[in-house]
């Protein structure tokens, strides 16, 4: 490969963008190892690398051996369910409606798009307690269901969004060829769209699962009993007392971010190419 | 196998009126050609047909069963569109199984069909691929036999061609006119490009601006076009219009270009010509009627001499073009026999094919 002047002085600018970037996404993470990793005296010595670096944190953490961890394995099998919960409910959801608006072109279609992306503009927050009143009107309070209908509720309007800028990309005439061959509109969403669409279906789920996995706000305050909650709040439950364990909050921290760093990475793919499909002109 | 009808049939987009009464009686195993400029309504008339786009007014008929309200699947049709539209997830037996998978066709029977078909269009080696390995004629293929094994009432083609190179689109012309020959089904097909139209065809429809302006076999509208509009859609390159007048002259008419200008009407026109004596009028003559004199032709009063603008050598032929009353007239000539740009060159108006054409109605007299 030559290196061409030009091409060395983007490349520079691009470093320059590029180090101050990783440097500052990566520092909080390299915080959150370091604790990690040290033992309960050290956390807070300021050092770059502990004296006495340990994996005794994960064992206890594992081992469930502290009150703050006492249902850990229960939290993040709780944060699994309703995460994958999430997704799939989510995709279903999206997939169908943005089936309807995009490709049967059904009346007002694209209104209620807009209306349920009107709903971003609205704080997360400041929606709390009116979907803390509906789930309590749907008696689902301290149900897990509670947290998916939440979740799907704000995940759903962006899912949507995408899957119908994906879809309008697909020919026209595919549906036509289908409809001509005798599809009804059930096989033609089944045999035609879903497939053809299914990088994005991915990009979506994987969005889906990620902001289920991460959410804190929802699941403090539709969930309360400790079987129930998602390990998110019960990492917040450490900060409860005055001398929390931080090594250990770390620690689980930590681990509840691996798997969505997996995920993400097994689908990095599609994330990129389902999340901006639309966006330019392929 | 089954006549299709179309009675007074139109579409209505809001305000705009894209297909106007438009007639058709189409006989079973007619190859059927619409053809006419875009916007002309004919691939809307096709879609009506096969029920993509309702019908605003009139009657459709496929077979002795009126289908307006039919659903597509209903119709018992197969259609070939312009993209192919294959279903780029499914291998090409795939692709052409789909419609009998969903109408449950029993295994076998299906394996059989989509065999029988790709034998047809010699592309038994490409079933285990996918649309995306294939070249645009074998895919054209695809989209071909997809329509095929479904053996339907009615083959529709949507523009089938024009994605396709100018080498690959003679060829493919050929092919579809052997498996029309082979098959034998109803036939509706829908092209902008006239020679596509002319070499298919049992007969062609033109349309323009909604309407059917003429319907005929292929030399029926070259050779007598009832309107100005078909005159110069078909044939190419197309027909010269001229503006001229009639005059009596003794027994005969004279065919009245220019003060410089004018030629004898051949005698049996002149009594269908001679109430037009006086009238503003256009001639029109194709380029293949204004040649080099020729020892068979007779008579010298239909020769002209003129200076040459632009030649152009076609190898079997040469067009040459001049103008007459501002006008670009073409005509062509043996090669041998051409002469250069800015030379004046001695040419043979071939008036036995003369059109006339009144102005004010477009409509050839």
């Amino acid at each position: 490969m030559k290196l061409s002047l030009r091409g060395v002085a983007t490349e520079a600018r691009l470093l320059l963008i590029g180090i101050p970037l990783l440097l500052w996404t990566m520092l909080p993470i390299y915080h959150l190892f370091l604790f990690a990793i040290s033992p309960k005296d050290s956390a807070f010595a300021g050092n770059l690398w502990p004296d006495h670096p340990t994996l005794r944190n994960f064992a206890v953490v594992f081992g469930e051996q502290h009150y703050y961890l006492s249902h850990f394995w229960r939290q993040l099998f709780n944060s699994l369910v309703i995460a994958l919960a999430v997704g799939a409910i989510t995709l279903l959801v999206a997939a169908a409606a943005a089936f309807a608006i995009s490709r049967l072109k059904v009346k007002g279609g694209r209104t209620v798009m807009n209306l349920a992306l009107f709903t971003y503009f609205i704080p997360a927050a400041f929606l709390a307690v009116p979907m803390y009143r509906t789930m309590g009107i749907y008696g689902l309070l301290n149900s897990q269901w509670a947290l998916i209908w939440a979740m799907v509720t704000i995940a759903a309007p962006y899912a949507i969004w995408v899957l119908k800028q994906a879809s309008d990309k697909l020919p026209y005439e595919l549906d036509e060829a289908a409809v001509i061959d005798g599809a009804s509109p059930l096989q033609l969403f089944r045999l035609v769209y879903v497939p053809l669409i299914m990088p994005s279906l991915v990009a979506v789920g994987t969005y889906a699962i990620l902001l289920a996995w991460n959410e804190y706000l929802y699941a403090f305050l539709l969930l309360s009993k400790d079987t129930d909650v998602t390990l998110a709040v019960g990492l917040g439950n450490f900060l409860a007392a005055d001398d929390s364990p931080w090594e250990l909050l770390m620690a689980t921290g930590l681990i509840y971010a691996l798997p969505p760093a997996a995920i993400y990475y097994a689908f990095k793919r599609y994330m990129v190419a389902g999340l901006t499909a639309g966006a330019v002109k392929g | 196998m089954a006549e299709v009808a179309l009675r007074n049939v139109s579409k209505k987009y809001d305000e705009v009126e894209a297909v106007r009464n438009v007639n058709l009686e189409i006989p079973d195993k007619e190859f059927l050609v619409l053809v006419g400029p875009s916007g002309c309504g004919k691939s809307t008339t096709l879609r009506m047909i096969a029920g993509l786009e309702e019908v605003s007014g009139g009657d459709i008929f496929i077979g002795t069963e009126k289908v307006n309200d039919v659903p597509p699947k209903d119709r018992d049709i197969a259609m070939v569109f312009q993209n192919y539209a294959l279903y780029p997830h499914m291998t090409v037996f795939e692709n052409m199984s789909f419609g009998l998978r969903l109408r449950r066709v029993p295994k076998p029977e299906i394996r059989e069909r989509v065999e029988h078909a790709a034998k047809i269009l010699d592309i038994t080696d490409l079933l285990q691929r996918r649309p995306k390995q294939l070249s645009g004629g074998q895919r054209q293929r695809v989209a071909m036999g997809r329509a095929i094994v479904r053996n339907p009432k009615v083959f529709l083609f949507d523009e089938p061609l024009s994605n396709l190179d100018a080498k690959l689109r003679v060829q493919m012309r050929t092919e579809i006119k052997r498996v029309h020959q082979k098959v034998k089904t109803t036939t509706v097909y829908v092209t902008h490009d006239q020679v596509e139209a002319m070499t298919l065809a049992d007969r062609v429809v033109v349309m323009n601006g909604g309407r059917v302006d003429q319907v005929g076999t292929p030399n029926d509208l070259y050779h007598k076009p009832r309107t100005r509009f078909v005159a110069g859609f078909i044939g190419s390159p197309t027909m010269n219009f001229i503006p001229c007048g009639l005059q009596q002259s003794g027994a005969g008419l004279n065919l009245q270009i220019s003060d410089k200008l004018s030629f004898p009407v051949p005698e049996n026109r002149a009594p269908k010509y001679k109430a037009l004596v006086g009238k503003e009028l256009v001639l029109g003559l194709r380029p293949e009627h204004i040649t080099e004199p020729r020892s068979e032709q007779r008579g010298s009063a239909c020769e002209f001499t003129v200076p040459l603008d632009v030649v152009e050598p076609m190898g079997m032929e040469t067009m040459v073009f001049f103008t007459v009353k501002g006008i670009e007239v073409c005509g062509r000539v043996e090669p041998s026999s051409a002469k250069g740009p800015g030379e004046p060159m001695r040419l043979y108006a071939n008036l036995d094919h003369m059109h006339l054409i009144d102005p004010a109605s477009d409509l050839v007299l």
